[in-house]
């Protein structure tokens, strides 16, 4: 690993004005939260922010006071970006009410891991693509291809792809946009507040990418709507073994329901798009709805219409829709 | 049927035959057992090797002086600077540790070498003050490649035009030093399929699998004067160090081997590795001891792991189920060089006489192949026992008792010391009620969510042969054991305690054990080939027969004095077949929608010999059982084949099972004696991951009704097969 300087923030502002000084004097920085990403893309000597090489400098957050911290206040609940996946995994209003997050973010990787990461972290850890963790040369790491498209593609995107195929690696992700969350960055030019469907971008409008973060851009919280009394959710993650992976296929399911009766449903899909994959035709298909079997088939065949597959990733579509159907039948029929 | 040969069962004895916790166990547990990676010595260097980027490509040049003039660096070797070859495992064919053939093989591989070959191959290797400084220097050596074109695919690569990897072209070099593939006919293949009412032909396929060892290798060298130390994760520090010391032009009494504790054997290390080589040669370089370690993704793709291969399969059956004829065709991707044989098991536990193998060891520019626990087993049982269980179906008959008509038992020309095929088949179907899982229609079960079941069988050499023992006691009645072996995971040291004490007639607790260390320790076979215990087990039976014989002739020693026995017995069965058996009944739950698998049953019935210690016995099935499992539907080290890059290197890529990934392993020995090593032990340590892939196959074509034949059984092929 190459030498580096680690500074210590204290606060948003100054976290955000060492980055500057950083990028100011020509050096590489990266804001490092948990650190458990970040590190093996620096021992693997793999771009972390595309166009500059190996951190210099990295900003410590976890020296800033209170950004690890969850509050309920009537409508909100803020969730600080230094909160750990743990911790989310234990908040009772996160498991009671956002449980779609607490499932999320007790289906990723290993204890260890989420005793270290954060929320933050995890929405920003770069693509999990086996070209660009290789060192190949991608449109992630500042390249211009996709090796994937002729190459290797069990694990890429059916939908939303172009010119990079690669999946949005986040578990948080989907459960966060299907809870309708809205991300606060703090830069520069102070602080912006941001719908899920505005943070995430696709290939085509940033190939480099995932998120519209700037590299002196901290993501410093996340904000959901306190969810109403008929508001139930579930996240359910397809992976190639039990545990220390990410998702083949996931779906984060919130459904709004009276009695029997869905007044409202959101549907996001991770592991199948460079985004978290929201697909509204299935959605509007429960609206008014009572969920039976047969509904919940349909639902499930609407989640996939219009994917795309590579050469070696059809099987996602089944996956998928067999994901979604059970789900959503689940969660409707679950007392 | 009750052989002739059969011989009694057994139970346990006043030490061996009890659950025995490993007497090193607290230093292991509270981290004090010293691990290679753990020495360290005054003044020692750490150092990092340089890897090739490329599958294939010649060096133009190679340019060290910026790493040699950054601060802190103390010596940099190369392909220029350093032309030694790196012998051990066989680089001519299966001949493991013959000197021979290493001197006549044409196609000679080098500690560097140049054109390499393979990603991962080393290139150059650094010794500095400290890591980072090591780690940076490797970034300062500026070298000029001329790509060369490569191949991936071992077919591909005998296809006329493929890129040659080496002149030769790229079918390896057998132990003539000749292009053929192994193999060979016996009886009357061509009369065996004229004979057959049915002919069933199919195409397997497995896939590379990594040992993944926990232990990240590494090695540390010290030079005394002319005699160089090795601390060096091995199986077998006598053959270490006879391979490092022909390797650095020295004799052996020239070259220590220490490894007192190991983080997992696996296979292939009863030797030496080349990492070995570099740290000499590194140390002798910079005057001071190096420590040279190998980061995770360094060991993956450095070493080696189990020979991926293509078989095509053909046999003949008759009306009634008997098996007339086996033809087999097959491709063993080996990498660049020959470490192994390439070789392909499991048609010979079948009793059918006619067969004609052709099994072409073909050179790739993947990383090398070479011998992983139970060498050629796995993925040849995974091959023809699918393809047998497939034509018991087809010719409707239940699998088992397709399997008990025409697996191998004893004939008056092919004796067994004993033999319980038969009795593992039998317990393993009652104790897993085969009769209550297993569908007679596959796939029958009605709804998404299935179960089923499956079974596989085996027999596996357990040979006996040479190896040493010193036992030593003095006035105190206090008895040394020296005995050359490592303790790999398996618990050898405490199996070696517990057979001087049974013999001896003492309690465990006086006798202590000095082991791992080539200048205390006499000449051992080395942990591989499960074969430390039958072995090096019985020369300590051998020994401790010799100093009872002493102390019942002179009396206990006193004073100073000391009683000293030695023994190196070469035992022989006298032709007659060594065998251990074993029999694998597996259920599974497969959920067609998802194309989920999980595996809810899983019975191990195993003949080896009598158990000196079932503790670790168990867990040496359990712990293989574990990797036949993530063979058969996790691992796969996928190439991009236009890169010829690997992509799925690490825990994370390989997605090597995890604790939630395995079912409680049922573990059931049948013990026994046959007369042979100690106290009749026979192998143990390989036998358990044989069988994995193939009941586990059997078992999902039973569930699902469809039969998968390519290795790894993953999600994405389970959903593919079924849309
Ligand atoms: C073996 C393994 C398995 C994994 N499996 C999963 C899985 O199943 N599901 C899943 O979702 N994830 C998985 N992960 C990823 C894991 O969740 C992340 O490593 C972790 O959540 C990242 O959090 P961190 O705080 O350690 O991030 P860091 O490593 O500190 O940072 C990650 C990235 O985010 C940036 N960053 C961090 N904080 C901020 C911030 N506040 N503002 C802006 N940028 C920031 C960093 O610069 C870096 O690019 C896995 C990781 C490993 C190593």
């Amino acid at each position: 690993m190459k030498a580096f300087t680690n500074q210590n923030a204290r606060t948003l502002d100054e976290a955000v004005a060492l980055a500057q000084q950083a990028l100011r004097d020509g050096r590489s920085v990266s804001f490092v939260g948990g650190g458990t990403d970040l590190l093996q893309l620096m021992k693997d000597k793999v771009v972390n922010r595309p166009g500059s090489g190996d951190p210099d400098v990295l900003v410590n957050l976890k020296t800033v006071e209170g950004l690890d911290e969850v509050t309920s206040s009537g409508q909100v609940v803020t969730i600080g970006g230094l909160t750990t996946l743990e911790a989310l995994v234990e908040h009772p209003v996160i498991r009671d009410r956002l449980t779609v997050l607490a499932e999320a973010a007790e289906s990723v990787a290993t204890p260890q891991i989420r005793h270290t990461g954060t929320l933050a972290g995890n929405v920003v850890q770069r693509p999990w693509c086996w070209y660009y963790r290789n060192g190949f040369p991608c449109y992630k790491a500042g390249g211009n291809r996709c090796f994937s498209i002729a190459g290797e593609n069990q694990l890429h995107a059916i939908f939303g792809g172009g010119p990079s195929y690669i999946v949005h690696p986040s578990d948080l992700a989907p459960a966060l946009v299907a809870l309708d969350a809205t991300f606060r960055v703090v830069g520069p030019e102070g602080e912006r507040t941001l719908s899920g469907p505005d943070f995430f971008v696709l290939p085509s409008q940033d190939a480099e990418h995932e998120n519209v973060l700037a590299d002196d851009e901290v993501l410093a919280s996340v904000a959901l709507p306190a969810p109403g009394d008929g508001v139930r959710s579930a996240y359910h993650k397809i992976m190639d073994r039990e545990a220390w992976t990410h998702a083949l296929v996931s779906a984060a399911v919130v459904l709004d329901m009276d009695g029997d009766v869905c007044r409202e449903a959101r549907i996001v899909l991770g592991g199948v798009a460079p985004v978290p994959w929201r697909v509204p035709g299935a959605e509007a298909l429960l609206a008014g709805q009572r969920v039976t079997p047969e509904l919940a088939r349909e639902v499930g065949a609407a989640a996939v219409a219009g994917a795309r597959p590579l050469s070696k990733n059809a099987y996602k579509i089944p996956l998928t829709r067999g994901v979604v159907e059970r789900t959503v039948l689940a969660l409707a029929t679950s007392a | 049927m009750s052989s002739p040969q059969t011989s009694q069962q057994v139970g346990p004895m006043d030490t061996v035959g009890h659950d025995v916790p490993r007497i090193d166990a607290y230093e292991r547990v509270t981290g004090r057992a010293t691990y290679t990676g753990d020495v360290r010595l005054p003044g020692m260097l750490y150092a990092r090797v340089l890897r090739s980027p490329h599958p294939h490509a010649r060096i133009r040049s190679i340019d060290t002086s910026r790493a040699e003039a950054l601060p802190g660096v103390r010596a940099v070797v190369t392909h220029e600077t350093h032309e030694l070859i790196y012998s051990s495992g066989s680089i001519a064919g299966g001949r493991q540790y013959s000197d021979a053939a290493k001197d006549i093989t044409r196609n000679v591989r080098y500690m560097f070498d140049n054109p390499v070959r393979f990603v991962g191959q080393p290139v150059a290797a650094v010794a500095a003050v400290n890591r980072h400084v090591a780690e940076e220097a490797l970034q300062l050596i500026e070298i000029d490649y001329e790509e060369l074109p490569f191949v991936i695919d071992p077919e591909e690569a005998l296809e006329p035009g493929a890129p040659p990897i080496w002149p030769e072209g790229n079918l390896a070099l057998d132990f003539r030093n000749e292009p053929r593939p192994s193999g060979g006919t016996s009886g009357d293949p061509e009369a065996g399929f004229a004979a057959a009412d049915q002919v069933f032909e199919d195409r397997y396929t497995t896939a590379f699998v990594q040992d993944a060892q926990m232990e990240p290798r590494s090695a540390l060298a010290q030079w005394e004067g002319d005699k160089v130390t090795i601390y060096t994760p091995t199986q077998g520090i006598s053959n270490c160090r006879h391979d490092n010391a022909r390797d650095l032009g020295l004799e052996d009494h020239q070259v220590q081997i220490i490894c007192k504790y190991m983080g997992g054997g696996f296979g292939d290390k009863n030797g030496s590795y080349y990492f070995d080589l570099i740290a000499a040669s590194l140390a002798k370089e910079a005057d001071a001891p190096v420590l040279l370690e190998l980061t995770r993704k360094d060991d993956w793709l450095g070493t080696h792991g189990r020979w991926h291969t293509v078989q095509d399969l053909k046999v003949g059956v008759a009306q009634d189920g008997t098996v007339t004829a086996i033809g087999l065709r097959a491709y063993s991707g080996m990498g660049p060089y020959l470490r192994r044989s390439g070789g392909i098991s499991g048609i010979d536990a079948y009793a059918c006489l006619n067969v004609e193998r052709v099994i072409y060891p073909v050179h790739t520019n993947r990383m090398v192949s070479g011998n992983f626990r139970a060498p050629s087993d796995p993925q040849g049982y995974f091959a023809i026992q699918s393809m047998m269980d497939d034509i018991a179906y087809k010719v409707g008959m239940d699998p088992v008792d397709f399997a008990l008509k025409n697996m191998r038992r004893p004939t008056e020309e092919v004796e067994f010391t004993n033999y319980f095929l038969e009795e593992c088949i039998a317990q393993g179907r009652e104790l897993f009620d085969w009769e209550s899982r297993w569908r007679p229609e596959p796939g029958s079960d009605p709804g998404p969510i299935k179960r089923g079941a499956g079974m596989a069988f085996m027999m596996f050499r357990s040979g006996v042969g040479p190896s040493s023992a010193i036992l030593r006691v003095n006035a105190d009645e206090r008895y040394t054991l020296f005995v050359g072996v490592t303790d790999i995971g398996p618990g050898a040291k405490t199996t070696m305690a517990m057979i001087a004490a049974e013999e001896l007639g003492v309690p465990l607790s006086q006798v202590e054990v000095v082991w791992g260390d080539t200048d205390r320790c006499p000449y051992s076979v080395g942990e591989s080939g499960s074969r430390t215990t039958t072995q090096t087990g019985y020369a300590v039976v051998q020994a401790a027969l010799d100093l009872k014989g002493q102390i019942a002739e002179k009396g206990m020693p006193r004073g100073d004095d000391v009683l000293i026995a030695s023994a190196t017995p070469t035992p022989s069965t006298q032709g007659k077949r060594r065998m251990c058996f074993g029999a694998h009944f597996v259920e599974v739950e497969a959920d067609v929608q998802l194309g989920h698998v999980r595996i809810t049953k899983y019975v191990a019935v195993h003949e080896s010999g009598r158990i000196l210690n079932p503790l670790p016995a168990r867990d040496q099935i359990r712990g293989a059982a574990i990797q036949g499992i993530g063979q058969a539907l996790h691992e796969d080290l996928l190439y991009d084949p236009r890169n010829g890059h690997p992509l799925t290197a690490g825990y994370y890529g390989a997605r090597h099972v995890t604790h939630m990934d395995v079912p409680e392993i049922e573990v059931t020995f049948i013990q026994t004696d046959d007369g042979f090593g100690p106290y009749g032990a026979k192998t143990v340590g390989e036998a358990g991951i044989i069988l994995g892939p193939a009941a586990v196959a059997n078992a999902i074509f039973n569930t699902i009704g469809v039969r998968m034949k390519d290795l790894p059984i993953t999600r994405e092929r389970i959903l593919e097969a079924l849309a």
